[in-house]
This record gives C-alpha cells, sequence and structure tokens, in this order.
C-alpha cells in the first residue's frame, strides 16, 4: 500500500514538470494530459480502496480468475450485478460505455468495474488513453 | 415491429407445464403471423423438439454450438415448409442422445460462462446479420444453468405456469429471486386452467395472476382433449387453424408483437 502510494506520487509529480515545459506551447494539450492523469490516479485510488476492502496488500498481486456464470451474477449485490450484466451484453466496453447503458455516473461504474477486476470476474486493458473492460471467456476449463 | 427482433425465453418452475407445446406453436404462430422466426432447444437433459419434429440425425447441434465447434448456420434447420402460407421458421436442436445428455449435465462454471457469451452474441448473429423477428427459446425447468443463460440473454421470459400449488409458491420465488434480479420483462402464461373462457372468467384470472404474482398475464389456455391427444405429433396451429388453443397463441402473438 505504502509503495504504491509513493508510486502513485512519483508518477504525479514527473506528470507535473512535463506539464509545465509545454505549459507556454500547447496549454489545451497540457489541460487534456492533466485531466488524463488525474482520471488515472482516480483509477488507482478506486483499486487501492477495493484492495484495502479485500484486504490485499499488493496491487501487482495476480487475481485469481472468478468465472462470471450466471450464478455468480445471482449471486452478487445488485449494484455490481447490473454493471457485470452490462458488460456481459456489451462484450468489451469503457466504464463511460457502461455508464451510458445503466444511467449512472461513470465514476460509480468504474469503481464497480475495478472492484469486479479485483474479484477476479473481468479483464482491464488500456488502449491508449480508454480502459477497456471484458469477461475472459477463452481460458481453459 | 421496428428495430431489432426480439429473445424469447419460455421458462417454469416445474416440468410438464407446457414450455415445449407452447414454445413451438407461438414460434409457429408467429410464423404464420409473416415473421422470421428461430426456436432452439434448450433442454439439454430432456431434448423433446428433435423427436417432436422427427429429426433422428443431425450434422450439428445447440450442443455443438455452446461447445464452440461450429458456428450456428449449421445448427439451424429450415422448417418453413412445415408453416404454409407465413414467413420463415429455423430451428436449432438440442442432442437427444443419452451420451449428449450425459456430456451437457457434467459442464463446468467456465464452460457454462462461455456459453453465456455464445447465447448473448446471437443477438449479432441472428437478430441483426440475419434479421430475424424472433428466437424462442425452449428451456429446462427451474433453476438450471442452460435456462438462466437463456433468461439473462432473453428480452422477454414467458413463464409457463399452472394453478397447482407447488407449481405456484415455486413460480412466485422465481420472479422474486430469478427474473426480478436480472432486471427481466416477465410474462405469465397459465396452462391448463378450468376457466377462463368467458370474458368474467378471464378477467378473474387476470386480478387473480397481478395479486399472486405481481405479473401481467400474457395469456390463459384451458386444458383442451384435443392438444392431448395429439400428443404433440403436430404443429397444433398449423394443423388445427380453427380451434381455440389455436386463436389463443394467436391472441399471444398479437401481444407480444404489440411490446
Amino acid at each position: 500500500m505504502r509503495i504504491a502510494t509513493c508510486t502513485l506520487v512519483k508518477q504525479y509529480e514527473e506528470n507535473a514538470v512535463s506539464g509545465q515545459e509545454a505549459l507556454g506551447k500547447r496549454p489545451l494539450q497540457v489541460l487534456e494530459k492533466i485531466r488524463e492523469n488525474l482520471e488515472r490516479l482516480n483509477e488507482k485510488m478506486e483499486v487501492m480502496i477495493e484492495l484495502q476492502k479485500h484486504d490485499h496488500k499488493d496491487a501487482s498481486l495476480p487475481l485469481t480468475d472468478a468465472p462470471l456464470d450466471v450464478m455468480t451474477l445471482l449471486s452478487m449485490p445488485d449494484h455490481l450485478r447490473k454493471t457485470a450484466m452490462t458488460l456481459c451484453r456489451l462484450g468489451r466496453a469503457t466504464a463511460d460505455e457502461i455508464a451510458q447503458q445503466t444511467r449512472r455516473a461513470r465514476a460509480v461504474e468504474s469503481a464497480y468495474l475495478n472492484q469486479l477486476v479485483i474479484m477476479g470476474h473481468l479483464k482491464k486493458e488500456r488502449d491508449g488513453r480508454k480502459a477497456y473492460f471484458y469477461v475472459e471467456r477463452n481460458g481453459k476449463g | 415491429m421496428i428495430g431489432l427482433g426480439k429473445i424469447i425465453a419460455v421458462h417454469s418452475y416445474k416440468g410438464g407445464t407446457g414450455k415445449t407445446l407452447l414454445s413451438l406453436n407461438l414460434a409457429a404462430t408467429l410464423v404464420k403471423h409473416g415473421k422470421k422466426v428461430c426456436l432452439f432447444d434448450l433442454d439439454f437433459r430432456a431434448p423433446s423438439l428433435a423427436t417432436l419434429l422427427d429429426v433422428t440425425k443431425g450434422d450439428c447441434w445447440l450442443n455443438d454450438y455452446l461447445n464452440g465447434v461450429c458456428e450456428i448456420d449449421k445448427v439451424l434447420v429450415d422448417f418453413t415448409d412445415r408453416i404454409h402460407n407465413g414467413g420463415k421458421l429455423f430451428i436449432g436442436l438440442a442432442n437427444p442422445a443419452t451420451e449428449a445428455i450425459r456430456d451437457m449435465s457434467a459442464k463446468d462454471r467456465k464452460w457454462e460462462m462461455r456459453a453465456l457469451g455464445r447465447l448473448l452474441a446471437l443477438r449479432n448473429s441472428l437478430l441483426s446479420d440475419k434479421s430475424f423477428d424472433y428466437v424462442v427459446m425452449d428451456t429446462s425447468p427451474g433453476l438450471q444453468y442452460s435456462s438462466i443463460n437463456a433468461i439473462v440473454s432473453a428480452d422477454l421470459v414467458i413463464v409457463a405456469t399452472t394453478f397447482d400449488k407447488s407449481d405456484v409458491d415455486g413460480t412466485k420465488r422465481m420472479l422474486r429471486e430469478l427474473y426480478d434480479l436480472f432486471e427481466k420483462k416477465t410474462e405469465i402464461v397459465l396452462n391448463k386452467v378450468l376457466e377462463g373462457s368467458t370474458p368474467v372468467g378471464k378477467e378473474r384470472m387476470q386480478t387473480r395472476v397481478k395479486d399472486i404474482y405481481h405479473a401481467p398475464l400474457l395469456g390463459a389456455i384451458p386444458c383442451f382433449c384435443d392438444v392431448l391427444r395429439a400428443q404433440g405429433n403436430i404443429i397444433f396451429v398449423e394443423d388445427k387453424p380453427e380451434h381455440p388453443f389455436t386463436r389463443i397463441l394467436d391472441g399471444i402473438a398479437n401481444e407480444i408483437d404489440k411490446m
């Protein structure tokens, strides 16, 4: 937890310096970069909060695969089931795309999606600025 | 209906409530109304459509599609010639061989998760790409993986039920603890009813169903000896177009089309 916080602070400082260098040149791009970094920070904070809830010490630890089958969906709390069901339907989606379907706030969906990743039900990958969530269906078993 | 078609799962708490009879005849009625319909037998524990439709051999079954060894095109059998003057009817059958039933009942959670993915993919492959108006899924009774997978994939769940006490209790629980949790639109079809052919009887039954289930009544089917006598050997709505059973199915299909 402490190591993760230090990494976050260092990353934030590095981004702030590079932001200053570019400030005079392209203010809009700099603002966009700041927003992007804040979003990433926010996501990482959400993951850390969830890890604390689940008593995980290290975010880099591999999470066990927990199949997202219908019985698992049934046993989930309502708020997570809604998010998981929507992702099952869409296949692969960003928090924003899920939020459009569920009509809940993007930040809320982002928190739930990250929680489902930590629980081992979903996978997450980055494509440029965007974080995509999906259900891993191609594993062995 | 404008836009994408609908996936309908026909389910029940108990066996013997008439799911298969309803599924087959509802699909046939929708075809008679000019629709392009696909009917699936998702009752892998007790497949019945293959027998009812006299299909003994097949290259690909629905089992194979869910196993990921063939695409859905290979599974669909064209039964359009069985319904005159209508749309199109394709059927995907469950393999009735004992070995296949044993194989399907031994699947693990990961397989069931992938099967759900394959069922969800049908929305694109059948409704979008192949322009089906309806996909009707006949399911196993109760809380079976294959049935819940079908329910999760569906837009509408039709619950076939009777006034049998244990069926009523079980159906009530399923409405609360299954369909509601998945936020599914659910409609009740009461089968084997003893009253209800008169307008007063129908109204009384609607009130009773609403009181018990808090869900709308899509249709009530009296206990017809003619239907029992047919022993599932015919597509009833096609062979007996003037029968009251056929008229009730017409009404149910019209209601579904309006949704």
